[in-house]
């Protein structure tokens, strides 16, 4: 068995922006919530063969994201990058990456992370395995081949749900399942030594400019703000006895704690 | 903020480094120091990805990485532990480098896979009780006798001294010919005569176990000599141009660590009804520590990225030692001091950054005598 993984990456800001979000090799990085995604491709290619390919959209500093992935063990990078994308949508982000993925196939395969640390949609993963007209697993933990079928494991807060999907199939991985591995020294070398990113652009996958950017976005960001949580520190008094009941009284009365 | 003399690799090696240092050294990082203990659970997993072969070739089981990358690795791992930092830029640049320099064929099969994958420990012995600043006159001798070099060494302060498994000794091959009769063997753990002294019980850098080596008649097979007889000072000199690049970035990533921990105390910490960096008197504390590590990190890179273009690095890295070493006594110095009484126990990172600073004016050559080095280069007009 060789398995084709195509997981889906972002190049995500760090920090929270304010005003404009300004993207730059310094305050990128490969969203935290892609990396168990990544790992569990990887785990799947170690256990029966294969090749990951990894593919994000973005502008040109997703590069560095890509090959954090390929230093971790992808085989292949590829980047959507187009002046006619800036402003899209998650809807958009969708139907470019499954035109990518169509030129990417054949595929077992299609990964996400659950969400992105910068937007947090969780749009994407779903929206792209809509368009493609394949099986969408969400929240999953965990992934075993079959004789006829894989059976995925997927977790929510107090129960689990086993699925029987054929593949071609698209996953969100759920980040406590798959702990990135450490990326080794040798791997950061190799990856840009040899740094191998295949740059896509719009006409390549045949997306008219009116269907992408902006123009193709049903959806816009109308302001971006910065929250700033006040915290406030209270002390609770009397017996140790007293101070526990005090506090579950609290938390129950906030709603933390409690049916 | 982009940083001269960094490219997109450096900055996904710091972005890796600093992320496995804060999640596997940062909760143990005080423990170790305070045990003196070396956390070998940690650095079996630094060994596994490739930590102890940072610049080795891929091809011999390295990370196959340049001299910048080599610099950022230990700045970022010394931010979190300077014993750690030690251990590892020593192990890689005054052990295995001088080996990959000056081995050959047989000796880099022989010993750097095991060195750069961390089974095998590294150490550079060459101080003796009487010999620091003045390496030319050891005492240690390496006689030929039957194929084979009888070796009589007391070597001190060897860093890694209590867990090294491959030792660089500088001895006297030739005890008439002076300067030019100095040869460098590799001595390994377990040979018969190789003893291990006791540990020193130091200021700082507790979690290096340092500790002397002596080797009493130990018989050395005659292929264990590193590059040729009497080429033992330019093998040292070397190697050192090399290690102060690392002990550079060792005090770089200590004074970086005692920077943000003064900018840390110092927006939190009232006095007065404001935080203590609303006062002058710490803002100009603050504007000092930054402008000093800043200026070592330029001049610390600037020496490593001389060495990866193959230029003489002589005087840059001696300078870069010199600067980051005492920028790095500095910082740490008014760290201590803004956090004033609570910065003298050990219940704040700080107090162990102090310590940990202090040695790095002294080891791989004193203050003293880099400036010796810059000024001789300076004066001939270099």
């Amino acid at each position: 068995m060789s398995i084709h993984s195509i997981v889906c990456i972002k190049s995500v800001v760090r920090t929270a922006p304010d005003g404009v979000g300004r993207r730059t090799p310094e305050n990128s990085e490969l969203n935290p919530f892609d990396r168990p995604a990544l790992e569990a491709a990887l785990r799947i290619k170690e256990s029966l063969g294969g090749t990951v390919t990894v593919l994000s959209m973005g502008p040109p500093v997703g590069v560095e994201a890509l090959a954090e992935a390929q230093a971790m063990g992808a085989d292949r990078a590829v980047l959507v990058c187009d002046a006619a994308l800036a402003g899209s949508d998650t809807l958009v982000t969708a139907r470019v990456l499954a035109a990518a993925v169509q030129h990417l196939a054949p595929y077992d395969f299609l990964f996400f992370g659950t969400r992105t640390s910068d937007s947090d949609t969780g749009q994407v993963g779903p929206q792209t395995a809509t368009l493609l007209e394949i099986p969408f697993v969400s929240g999953v933990k965990q992934m075993e081949p079959r004789e006829h079928a894989w059976e995925i494991t997927r977790l929510m807060d107090d129960w689990q749900e086993l699925w029987r999907v054929n593949v071609p199939a698209a996953v969100s991985i759920h980040p406590r399942f798959f702990a990135p591995r450490p990326i080794a020294l040798g791997g950061i070398a190799l990856a840009h030594d040899h740094l191998d990113v295949q740059n896509w652009r719009l006409a390549d996958l045949g997306i008219a400019h009116d269907r992408a950017g902006l123009a193709g976005s049903p959806t816009r960001v109308a302001k971006l703000q910065k929250i700033v949580r006040k915290r406030s520190c209270r002390m609770l008094s009397g017996e140790p006895k007293e101070q526990v009941e005090a506090l579950v009284e609290l938390l129950t009365a906030k709603g933390v704690m409690g049916s | 903020m982009s940083e001269p003399f960094l490219n997109a690799k450096h900055r996904m090696l710091r972005r890796t480094v600093r992320a496995f240092c804060e999640q596997e050294l940062r909760p143990i990082a005080a423990e170790i120091d305070q045990e003196a203990r070396f956390p070998w659970e940690v650095m079996e997993k630094m060994g596994s990805l490739g930590y102890f072969g940072i610049q080795a070739p891929a091809e011999l089981g390295g990370a196959g990485l340049d001299t910048v990358s080599y610099a950022v690795t230990i700045e970022e791992i010394s931010r979190v532990s300077g014993s750690i930092g030690l251990c590892l830029s020593v192990h890689n640049s005054v052990a295995l480098y001088p080996i990959l320099a000056f081995g050959n064929r047989e000796q880099h099969q022989r010993w750097v896979p095991g060195l750069a994958a961390g089974k095998k420990i590294g150490a550079f012995c060459l101080t003796e009780p009487n010999v620091g600043s003045d390496a030319s006159a050891i005492t240690a001798t390496a006689l030929p006798e039957d194929g084979q070099w009888r070796v009589n060494a007391n070597k001190v302060f060897v860093t890694n001294g209590g867990i090294a498994d491959i030792c660089l000794i500088f001895a006297r091959t030739d005890p008439a010919a002076g300067r030019k009769g100095i040869s460098v063997v590799v001595a390994e753990r377990g040979t018969k005569g190789f003893v291990v002294g006791d540990l020193e019980d130091l200021c700082g850098m507790r979690a290096n176990p340092v500790s002397s080596i002596r080797l009493y008649d130990c018989m050395l097979p005659e292929e264990n000599l590193l590059g040729r007889t009497g080429q033992g000072l330019a093998i040292g000199l070397a190697a050192l141009d090399t290690g102060r690049i690392g002990i550079a970035a060792q005090a770089l990533g200590i004074a970086q660590a005692a920077l943000e921990e003064g900018v840390r105390y110092a927006n939190q910490r009232q006095q007065f009804g404001v935080p203590i960096g609303r006062h002058q008197a710490i803002q100009m504390m603050i504007a000092d520590m930054a402008t000093q590590v800043d200026a070592a990190r330029l001049l610390v890179y600037r020496a490593a990225s001389l060495k990866d273009q193959g230029e003489p690095v002589g005087k840059a890295a001696a300078q870069a030692k010199l600067f980051a070493a005492e920028a790095a006594c500095l910082v740490t110095d008014l760290a201590v001091q803004i956090h004033g009484g609570y910065g003298y126990s050990k219940a704040y990172a700080v107090e162990r950054y102090y310590r940990d600073a202090r040695v790095t004016r002294i080891y791989e050559g004193t203050s003293e005598v880099h400036r010796m080095v810059i000024a001789r280069e300076v004066l001939a007009g270099q």
